[in-house]
C-alpha cells in the first residue's frame, strides 16, 4: 500500500527545476566553436567597412578630401559627416531634468569633433584590408580648438564650451537634502572631509563590437545584425534617425561576446553602417578592432568624490554632505542619457546604512573624451567605494573595529521594508548577517592570524570588507524619478507548445552569458510539468520576439524570468483545462508533471501532455467549448511598485602589499550574497564570480589614462590592462536568500553586484596592510605600483 | 601586396589549399577561407588568447602570424576536437560540468589551451594551471570555473588512464 503511494507521488510529482544548480544547456555550442557571433557572418557580396577616426581631441573640421582613397581599387564608396548628416538624424538623447543640457551625437562627426576616436568619415571596400588601406589616404583637416581633457579643466572659470548654447559644462547638475544635515554636522563629534576618485576604465567584452546591415531595395526593409544587448531599442533608435518605419527594420543580435553593460547602447557605427547599405543596396560588415573599441566605444566609471561624514564617537554616522563630479565625456548616450551615473550615486551613496541626514550636489560634466555610459554596477562601485572608506576612516576616527563600525549602522532586519533617505525602497535584506556570515565563511580569525604571522616576518597583509545594496530589476517607477526618456519597465515572453509537446520561448531580453536558456526554460518546465530539454529559449530577433527593453541592470531574471513564468501559467491554465476535459475531472485537481497531466494521486488517471498539445492544434473537436486551438501565451512583468528589489552582499579579502614595488597581490577573496530565491545557485555562483574579478581589474589594474590634449595613452592591452587566471584569487562565494516581497518567486537581480564590492574591499586592505608605516586615507582606484608607493610614503609620513 | 599566394594548411587532419595575399592573417585564412569561425579575434595583438590555436604541436595565437607563414603546418582548431554536442572531448565536458565559461568568445581559445597544457602536465595543481591560462583572458568567470574545469578534466583523464591499465 505503502508502496503504491509512493508511486503514485513520484509519477505525479516533478522535482522543481528552479533553485537547482542545473548545468547550462547553452555551453554545448559555444565549446565546440559553433556559437554565431556578428563576425562569423558571411553574406553574399558584403563589403566592408574601416572607419576613419578623428585624431584631435577638438577641433573643427575644415576640410576632407576623399578622393585618393574613393579612386583606390576595391573602394565601393567613402562617405563623410556631411553626405551622413543628409541621411540620419544625430544619436539625441535628452534627460527630462530641468537643468539638462542636451547633445547632438552624429553617426560621423559633421563640422566639428569632440574626442580622439570619433568616427570622421567611412570607407567601404571588398574587404577589409582593403578598407583600411583606403582610410589611410582619407586626408582630414582640423582646426583645433581648446581640449577640455579633464573634470577641472571642464568646470574651471573661462572653461571653452564643448557644445553650442550650454551655459556650462554640465550636462546636468542635481541636487538633493533630505533630514537635516546642518543639524547632524554642527552635533557631530567629529567631521570627516574625504576626497574619492574612481578612475575611468570599463566592461571591454571579449568581443569587440561589430554589426552587418543588409538593405532590400524591393520592399525597403533594412536587416541589422548587430553585437547588442538592447535589439529592440537599437530598432526603435535606427527608425527615429534614420526616419524609417519601424515595421521595415529587423534587429537581430547573434551571440554576443559579453556586454557588462557597455554593448546596451546605440552607437553612431550602427547607423552608419546601415547608411552605408542602403547607400550601396549591398550588404555591409563592420567588425571593431580593439584599438577603436578602447578609444571610442564606451567608457565607465570615472568618478570625482568629496563627502563631509558627520559622527558620533560612538562610530555612527549622522549625516553626509557629497559633491559627485562624473566625467562623462562628449555626448550623452542612447537610451540611457549622461544622468545614469550622478543620478544612480547620488540616490545609493548612503548604502546600507540608517544615514538619515544626507544633502548631495552632483554634476554631469562634458569633456573631450570618450561618451561615458553603463558598466556593470553604473556609479554603484564608486559610491560603494565611497562609503565603505567613510566606514573605515570613522572606524579609524572613533578607534572601533571596522566591522563594529559597519553593524552599527547598518539597516537591521527589523526594519525592512526600509525607505532611505533619498526614498529608495529597501524591499528586504540580510546587510547584518551578511557581514557576519562572510566573516565566518571567510575565515576571518583565520586571515588575522596569517596576518599577524606575515607581520612578525615583515610581510604586509591586510584585510577589507564592503558591504553594499544593489538596486535591480527597478521598472518604471524608477525610471519615471530618474527623468530619462524611456521608461525601461516590463520585459517579456510569449511561451509556445507546439504540435508536438516541445515549448519554444520567445523572450525580450538578450542571453550574452547569463544564461538564460537554461534558467528561463527552468522557470518555465517547473509551470508545465514537462522536462527541461523540451523547453527552448530564444532572444535576440526583432522579428520573432516580443518588445522589451533587452539585457541589463540586473533585471533578466526577474522580469524575463517573471515574464516567462506567467505566460507558462497561462498555458499550463490551457492545458489543465483541457486535461480536466479529457480526464472528467475538475480542473482544480489536475497536476502537471513529468510530460503527464494527472488527476490528482492517481497516476493511472492521467494522459500525456504531447497527446494534449498535438490535439489542440490537430483535433480541436477535441478541446473543451470555447477553447482556442493554439496553445500560447504572452506575457509582459513589471515587477510592482517598480522601484526595485535591493540585493545585498558582503566582500571580504586577504591581500599582500610589497611596499618596495608597490605590488598588491590578492590572497584569498570571499562574498557571501544575497539575491532572495536563486533560480539557479551555479548561475548564480558563476555571475559573482564574474562580476568580482572585473571590480578586481577596476581596484587594481584598468585605467584609460588621457594626456592633458585629450590624448588617450591606452590603446592596446599592453597599456590598459585586465586581469588574467594569476590576478583573481579562487573566489569563495557563500549564499543568503531573503526573499523579495516584491517580485514573483521572491527572485532578485544579481549580475551587476559582484563588481561593486571590490573597490572599496581591496583599498581597506591596502590601507590595513600598510597601517604598521601609519595610518593612511587610500582613496583612489585603481591601486596601481605607482600609487600604492604613494601610500605608502603617505603613511610612512602620517607616521611622523 | 595584393598578388596571391598558394598555402597548404593541413587543418583537423584535412588538407587546404588555398590562395591568400602574403599580409593575411592566419586567423583570417581559418576564419574567412576555410570558415572555420570557432577561433576567435580578440585584440590583434597576440595579447587576449581568444585566437589561441595547436600547430605542429604548440599552442600558437594565429593573430600574430601571417597564413603564409603556416604553408606545409598541421593546425588543430576547436573544430576539431568534438563531432557534435554528445560527443565532447573530456576538456570540454569539464567546462559544462564546472560552468567555466559564459559569454563563450573566450572559450575556444581556453579550451585548446587547457587542452594542451594537460597533455604536457596530465596532474597539475591549481597555481599550474593559472599559471597555463594566464596568457588567455576570460571577462566573463572570474576564472574560479574555469580551474576547477581544467583540474576536474585533469582528474577524470587520470582515471581514464588507470581504468585502461587495470
Amino acid at each position: 500500500m505503502s508502496e503504491t503511494r509512493t508511486e503514485t507521488q513520484a509519477a505525479t510529482q516533478q522535482p522543481k527545476l528552479l533553485g537547482a544548480r542545473v548545468t547550462r544547456v547553452e555551453d554545448p555550442r559555444f565549446l565546440t566553436g559553433n556559437g554565431r557571433y556578428v563576425d562569423d557572418i558571411a553574406l553574399p557580396g558584403m563589403l566592408h567597412v574601416a572607419f576613419v577616426r578623428s585624431t584631435m581631441a577638438h577641433a573643427d573640421i575644415t576640410g576632407v578630401n576623399v578622393d585618393a582613397a574613393a579612386s583606390h581599387p576595391g573602394v565601393h564608396a567613402v562617405v563623410t559627416g556631411a553626405e551622413m548628416a543628409s541621411q540620419a538624424k544625430p544619436i539625441t538623447c535628452d534627460s527630462l531634468v530641468p537643468t539638462w543640457q542636451a547633445t547632438e551625437y552624429p553617426a560621423l562627426a559633421h563640422e566639428r569633433v569632440r574626442f580622439v576616436g570619433e568616427a570622421v568619415a567611412a570607407v567601404v571596400a571588398d574587404d577589409r584590408y582593403i578598407a583600411e588601406d583606403a582610410s589611410e589616404l582619407v586626408r582630414v583637416e582640423y582646426s583645433a580648438r581648446e581640449p577640455v581633457a579633464s573634470v577641472e579643466a571642464a568646470i574651471r572659470e573661462g572653461a571653452p564650451r564643448l557644445h553650442d548654447g550650454w551655459e556650462d559644462n554640465f550636462f546636468v547638475k542635481r541636487h538633493f537634502t533630505g533630514g537635516d544635515v546642518e543639524g547632524a554636522m554642527a552635533e557631530a563629534d567629529g567631521v570627516l572631509e574625504l576626497d574619492l576618485v574612481s578612475h575611468r576604465h570599463s566592461g571591454i567584452p571579449l568581443e569587440c563590437r561589430g554589426c552587418i546591415a543588409d538593405y532590400n531595395r524591393g520592399d525597403n526593409t533594412l536587416t541589422l545584425w548587430t553585437s547588442t544587448q538592447i535589439p529592440h531599442l537599437v530598432r526603435t533608435g535606427l527608425a527615429d534617425v534614420l526616419e524609417m518605419p519601424e515595421n521595415s527594420i529587423r534587429v537581430i543580435a547573434p551571440e554576443v561576446g559579453g556586454g557588462y553593460g557597455i554593448k546596451g547602447h546605440l552607437f553612431p557605427e550602427e547607423i552608419a553602417v546601415a547608411v552605408l547599405a542602403r547607400k550601396l543596396g549591398r550588404a555591409v560588415k563592420w567588425i571593431e578592432d580593439r584599438r577603436e573599441h578602447l578609444l571610442a566605444c564606451i567608457h565607465a566609471r570615472e568618478h570625482h568624490h568629496r563627502l563631509q561624514v558627520a559622527y558620533k564617537q560612538d562610530g555612527t554616522v549622522t549625516g553626509i554632505k557629497a559633491l559627485l563630479y562624473v566625467d562623462c565625456g562628449a555626448y550623452s548616450v542612447y537610451p540611457w542619457t549622461s544622468t545614469m551615473d550622478t543620478g544612480m550615486a547620488l540616490g545609493i551613496l548612503p548604502g546600507p546604512y540608517r544615514i538619515r541626514n544626507y544633502e548631495c550636489e552632483a554634476y554631469s560634466v562634458t569633456t573631450n573624451k570618450c561618451p561615458l555610459g553603463p558598466y556593470r554596477g553604473v556609479a554603484r562601485p564608486a559610491a560603494c567605494f565611497s562609503i565603505e572608506r567613510a566606514m573605515d576612516e570613522v572606524a579609524h576616527a572613533v578607534g572601533l573595529d571596522p566591522f563594529e563600525v559597519r553593524r552599527r549602522n547598518l539597516v537591521r532586519d527589523d526594519e525592512f521594508p526600509y525607505e532611505s533617505v533619498t526614498g529608495l525602497i529597501y524591499d528586504s535584506g540580510s546587510f547584518h548577517e551578511a557581514l557576519e556570515k562572510v566573516c565566518r565563511d571567510g575565515d576571518l580569525e583565520g586571515m588575522r592570524r596569517l596576518q599577524e604571522e606575515a607581520r612578525a616576518e615583515g610581510r604586509y597583509l591586510g584585510i577589507g570588507f564592503s558591504c553594499y545594496t544593489e538596486q535591480t530589476a527597478h521598472t518604471t517607477n524608477e525610471f519615471i524619478k530618474r527623468g530619462v526618456p524611456i521608461i525601461f519597465g516590463y520585459d517579456t515572453a510569449i511561451v509556445r507548445m507546439d504540435p508536438s509537446g516541445t515549448v519554444l520561448v520567445h523572450v525580450s531580453t538578450h542571453s550574452h552569458g547569463q544564461g538564460h536558456e537554461t534558467t528561463y526554460a527552468q522557470v518555465v518546465a517547473d509551470q508545465l510539468g514537462i522536462p527541461l530539454e523540451s523547453v527552448k529559449i530564444a532572444f535576440g530577433d526583432t522579428a520573432t520576439t516580443p518588445y522589451g527593453h533587452g539585457t541589463f541592470a540586473s533585471r533578466s531574471a526577474v522580469l524575463a524570468g517573471g515574464a516567462s513564468l506567467r505566460a507558462a501559467q497561462k498555458v499550463r491554465e490551457m492545458l489543465v483545462r483541457f486535461a480536466a476535459e479529457h480526464l472528467e475531472a475538475d480542473p482544480g485537481d489536475i497536476e502537471l508533471a513529468q510530460g503527464k497531466a494527472f488527476v490528482r494521486g492517481s497516476a493511472s488517471r492521467g494522459v500525456e501532455i504531447a497527446d494534449l498539445a498535438r490535439w489542440a492544434y490537430h483535433r480541436p473537436e477535441k478541446l473543451p467549448d470555447g477553447m482556442e486551438p493554439v496553445l500560447e501565451a504572452v506575457s509582459s512583468y513589471d515587477a510592482d511598485p517598480g522601484t526595485g528589489t535591493f540585493a545585498n552582499a558582503a566582500h571580504l579579502v586577504l591581500v599582500e602589499v610589497d611596499p618596495e614595488t608597490g605590488g598588491v597581490k590578492l590572497l584569498r577573496y570571499a562574498v557571501t550574497e544575497d539575491c532572495g530565491r536563486m533560480i539557479n545557485p551555479l548561475i548564480v555562483d558563476g555571475q559573482v564570480h564574474g562580476g568580482v574579478a572585473q571590480g578586481i581589474g577596476g581596484a587594481l589594474l584598468e585605467e584609460f589614462v588621457y594626456d592633458e590634449n585629450g590624448q588617450l595613452l591606452t590603446t592596446t592591452f599592453l597599456d590598459y590592462l585586465m586581469p588574467g587566471a594569476t590576478d583573481i584569487p579562487k573566489i569563495e562565494v557563500t549564499h543568503l536568500e531573503t526573499l523579495s516581497p516584491f517580485t514573483l518567486e521572491g527572485i532578485k537581480g544579481m549580475g551587476e553586484g559582484g563588481a561593486i564590492g571590490p573597490g572599496p574591499a581591496v583599498a581597506s586592505a591596502v590601507a590595513d596592510a600598510l597601517s604598521p608605516f601609519g595610518h593612511v586615507f587610500v582613496n583612489e582606484l585603481p591601486l596601481t605600483p605607482e600609487r600604492v608607493r604613494k601610500f605608502v610614503q603617505q603613511a610612512t609620513g602620517n607616521a611622523v | 601586396m595584393n598578388q596571391h599566394h598558394e598555402v597548404t594548411l593541413n587543418v583537423n587532419g584535412r588538407e587546404h589549399t588555398v590562395s591568400v595575399p602574403p599580409r593575411k592573417l592566419l586567423v583570417d585564412c581559418l576564419r574567412e577561407d576555410l570558415r572555420l569561425t570557432g577561433t576567435h579575434v580578440g585584440c590583434e595583438q597576440g595579447v587576449c588568447g581568444a585566437c589561441t590555436i595547436i600547430m605542429n604541436g604548440q599552442n600558437v595565437r594565429s593573430c600574430l602570424m601571417f597564413a603564409v607563414q603556416a604553408d606545409g603546418a598541421n593546425i588543430e582548431t576547436i573544430e576539431s576536437l568534438a563531432s557534435g554536442p554528445d560527443d565532447l572531448h573530456v576538456v570540454q565536458q569539464a567546462f559544462v560540468d564546472c560552468h567555466g565559461l559564459q559569454c563563450g568568445f573566450c572559450t575556444p581559445g581556453m579550451v585548446l589551451a587547457a587542452k594542451s597544457f594537460l597533455e604536457q602536465n596530465p596532474s597539475p595543481t591549481d597555481d599550474e594551471i593559472r599559471e597555463a591560462i594566464a596568457g588567455n583572458i576570460c571577462r566573463c568567470t572570474g576564472y574560479t570555473f574555469i580551474v576547477d574545469a581544467i583540474r576536474t578534466a585533469a582528474e577524470r583523464m587520470a582515471g581514464e588512464e588507470a581504468g585502461q591499465h587495470v
